[in-house]
């Protein structure tokens, strides 16, 4: 042999496929996001959750019967592409990509105070909070908790950048890992009851739900800004070719990644709200959960020392998997608007050497370091802003491919169309209005940089559309090959 | 343009299933058209194409496949009949759309008008016949067992491989340069794939895409 060789992807079974989902979903945003959601709404954060689950399961249907009937690994985008003329598709596929690209900055901003927190709890570092400045020399100083998450996303994208993605079987580690780790969490905390301390669990801390001033009206805004939480179902259909027996396996991929996981994050919450109280979960921020276990989880233990240390090793775990999660989904989005010359024909490249998209994957990474200097809340709503806006389109995708190819094959259908995906336009639409509205009088740095994007996008496009090489879109006529098309 | 193409391929019998098959393998994007339910069910089984189910010589389903942002049609019926009508039918409603005809029987020249490129299968499949029937340890390969192809790929220029030598690039398992530019010697690790020019390469079907992305762009 006389070059280098890499290995091909592996092939995902159901479990793997359910499995990426979860890890996707299971990440950063329980604990990251559920600070954000007590802090808004109170107890009834609970029912934002619940909500959001239901609200994304209708994009859900929508989803597995666009992944059954097209063949591509793209995503969103993908089935977008198939239907949509030209620019709605590349409005389409600029949003995803700067959705997940945002999610990575969120995820970042969450996997740095749990990581500290984690240090502060084997007494290598002050509390979170405390930490001080990384002061360098000629350059202003630069919180420790922007330069973690600055640190963090350049390794995960530099390994993604000369590898091809982990397979199937790490991701399922991951993910069983996480979810054990949620498991003891809920466990302790539930058995936590009673016992009097100051963090025990009750159900005192439920009542009032509903704290804010619209009664139960005020869980809209913050549904909106924790939408991202359960996209994660988005990334299987990002991998669908490499999906076994994928027209029955992705539709049930979808739906269980989605159950489990909705499951999961309402007994997290529960447990968190149980026992250190909305307010309490509001002001840890983004390190809540993991300040709750600390409190109730026993301490004293042989090599862990601290229970506590478990949940905190989790936080920083589950953010670190999401935020390699989002790198490799950002970037795919990227390839296949490269292959579609919808970007730069270049993104759509693989490296000579590495195999990987490795412009695709830098030119997700730059706008993901910059978004690390955002506060963690706008990272949230912009990337739920982006979500909510494509799955607008991706319903849509489905009413149109109906309409105009009624007899395309669809091995999963839709129940109740069309009242499924118009229920599901609807509902994302009022989540996205309350979000504008919202950001319109608290967060105008969202707004104004989710604008600034789709502008941006919409110039750019006109600008590459007007470069002579790929001015037509698609490509000439095959190159002749020698041999006929074999026979059988 | 080094794109991927968008193809349509009306009928999925054994010609057309294993052309699909090949398409999606590297990387094209391929729409079906298919009447028969029990076949339409193995193509959506093998998860290599878009299904639209219904009789191609209709207008209206052929208009399905959205014909304008198709690169190729492609009909591979075994009925002469089909074949003719999708691909007057094509270059009636897309006329920029290149149409390649499989030629059940009759003379292959009286078709040459109708379509822009003609395919006898059974041409192909008589030459592999008359391997096997000659015998003998050496022979020209045409058709490998198994998912194994070796396939002749130019490089195209700008594509990431061009002006590399095998040195500095890294395939994919399942995959092997076979011979150098010029055709005439073994490929070897100092071997340069220039831009413009043709090289054998040995795939396997799992990495064909991988493979035609690195020469192709």
């Amino acid at each position: 042999m006389s070059h280098g060789e890499r290995e091909p992807a592996a092939e995902l079974g159901l479990l793997d496929a359910t499995m990426i989902g979860m890890g996707a979903m299971i990440g950063a945003g329980i604990f990251v996001l559920t600070g954000l959601a007590a802090e808004l709404s109170g107890p009834a954060a609970i029912l934002v959750f619940a909500l959001n689950g239901a609200v994304t399961a209708f994009t859900g249907l929508s989803y597995a019967e666009l992944a059954s009937a097209i063949p591509k690994s793209g995503g969103g985008y993908a089935f977008v592409r198939e239907i949509f003329d030209d620019l709605p598709s590349f409005v389409m596929g600029w949003m995803l990509w700067f959705a997940y690209m945002i999610a990575g900055g969120l995820y970042a901003l969450g996997f740095a105070p749990n990581f500290l927190e984690l240090l502060h709890v084997y007494g290598y570092v002050p509390p979170p909070g405390e930490v001080g400045a990384v002061a360098l020399p000629l350059l202003p100083a630069i919180p420790a908790t922007v330069a973690l998450a600055f640190g963090a996303v350049l390794v995960l994208v530099l390994v993604n950048a000369v590898s091809t993605a982990a397979s199937g079987s790490v991701e399922t580690i991951f993910t069983i890992v996480k979810v054990s780790i949620l498991v003891i969490f809920v466990a302790f905390g539930f058995l936590s009851a009673g016992g009097g301390g100051e963090t025990s669990f009750t159900f005192q801390n439920f009542d009032p739900l509903f704290t804010g001033d619209g009664g139960a009206l005020s869980i809209l805004p913050a549904m909106g800004l924790t939408f991202i939480a359960f996209e994660g179902y988005d990334l299987i259909t990002t991998v669908t070719e490499e999906v076994k027996n994928p027209r029955e396996n992705i539709p049930k991929a979808i739906f269980a990644s989605l159950a489990v996981t909705v499951v999961v994050y309402l007994l997290v919450v529960t447990v968190a709200i149980g026992t250190l109280g909305a307010e309490g979960l509001a002001a840890a921020g983004e390190a809540g959960i993991a300040e709750a276990a600390t409190s109730f989880m026993p301490k004293g233990l042989p090599v862990i020392q601290n229970g506590g240390a478990v949940i905190v090793f989790g936080a920083v775990f589950s953010t670190i998997t999401a935020l390699n999660a989002v790198v490799i989904a950002s970037s795919r989005v990227a390839f296949s608007m490269g292959r579609e010359g919808q970007l730069l024909p270049r993104f759509g490249h693989i490296h000579h050497r590495f195999g990987t998209p490795f412009l695709a994957i830098l030119g997700s990474a730059l706008v993901m370091l910059g978004s690390v200097v955002l506060p963690t809340k706008s990272a949230g709503n912009m990337s739920s802003l982006f979500f909510l806006l494509s799955f607008i389109v991706v319903n849509g995708a489905l009413i149109k491919l109906r309409r105009e190819r009624p007899d395309m094959r669809r091995p999963y259908e839709v129940p109740y169309y069309p009242v499924t995906p118009v229920l599901a336009i609807g509902l994302n639409l009022l989540l996205t209005v309350v979000l504008v509205e919202y950001l319109f009088r608290t967060d105008l740095l969202a707004l104004a940089l989710s604008i600034g994007w789709i502008v941006l996008g919409v110039v750019g496009y006109y600008a590459l559309e007007r470069r002579p090489e790929v001015a037509t879109g698609d490509a000439g006529p095959p190159e002749p090959t020698p041999s006929d098309p074999e026979d059988d | 343009m080094n794109g991927d193409l968008r193809v349509v391929v009306v009928g999925s019998g054994r010609v057309g299933l294993r052309v699909t098959r090949l398409l999606d393998a590297r990387g094209h994007d391929v729409v079906m058209v298919e009447r028969n339910p029990d076949r339409v069910e193995r193509v959506l089984d093998a998860y290599v194409a878009t299904v639209i189910e219904g009789d191609a010589t209709h207008p209206s389903v052929l208009e399905q496949v959205d014909l304008d942002r198709a690169d190729v049609v492609a009909t591979m019926t075994d009925t002469m009949g089909t074949n003719l009508s999708v691909a007057l039918l094509a270059q009636r409603l897309a006329p920029d759309v290149r149409t390649v005809m499989r030629v059940v029987d009759g003379n292959i020249e009286e078709y040459e008008d109708y379509a822009d490129a003609l395919v006898f299968p059974e041409r192909a499949g008589a030459t592999a016949a008359i391997n096997a029937v000659l015998g003998g340890d050496v022979r020209t390969v045409e058709n490998l067992p198994g998912e194994l192809e070796i396939i002749e790929m130019t490089v195209s220029e700008g594509a990431p491989v061009a002006g590399k030598t095998l040195q500095e690039v890294s395939l994919p398992r399942g995959s092997l340069v076979v011979s150098g530019a010029a055709g005439h010697a073994v490929a070897a690790s100092d071997t340069r794939l220039e831009p413009g020019h043709g090289y054998l390469v040995a795939v396997e079907n799992e990495v064909a895409d991988e493979v035609t992305r690195l020469f192709r762009g």
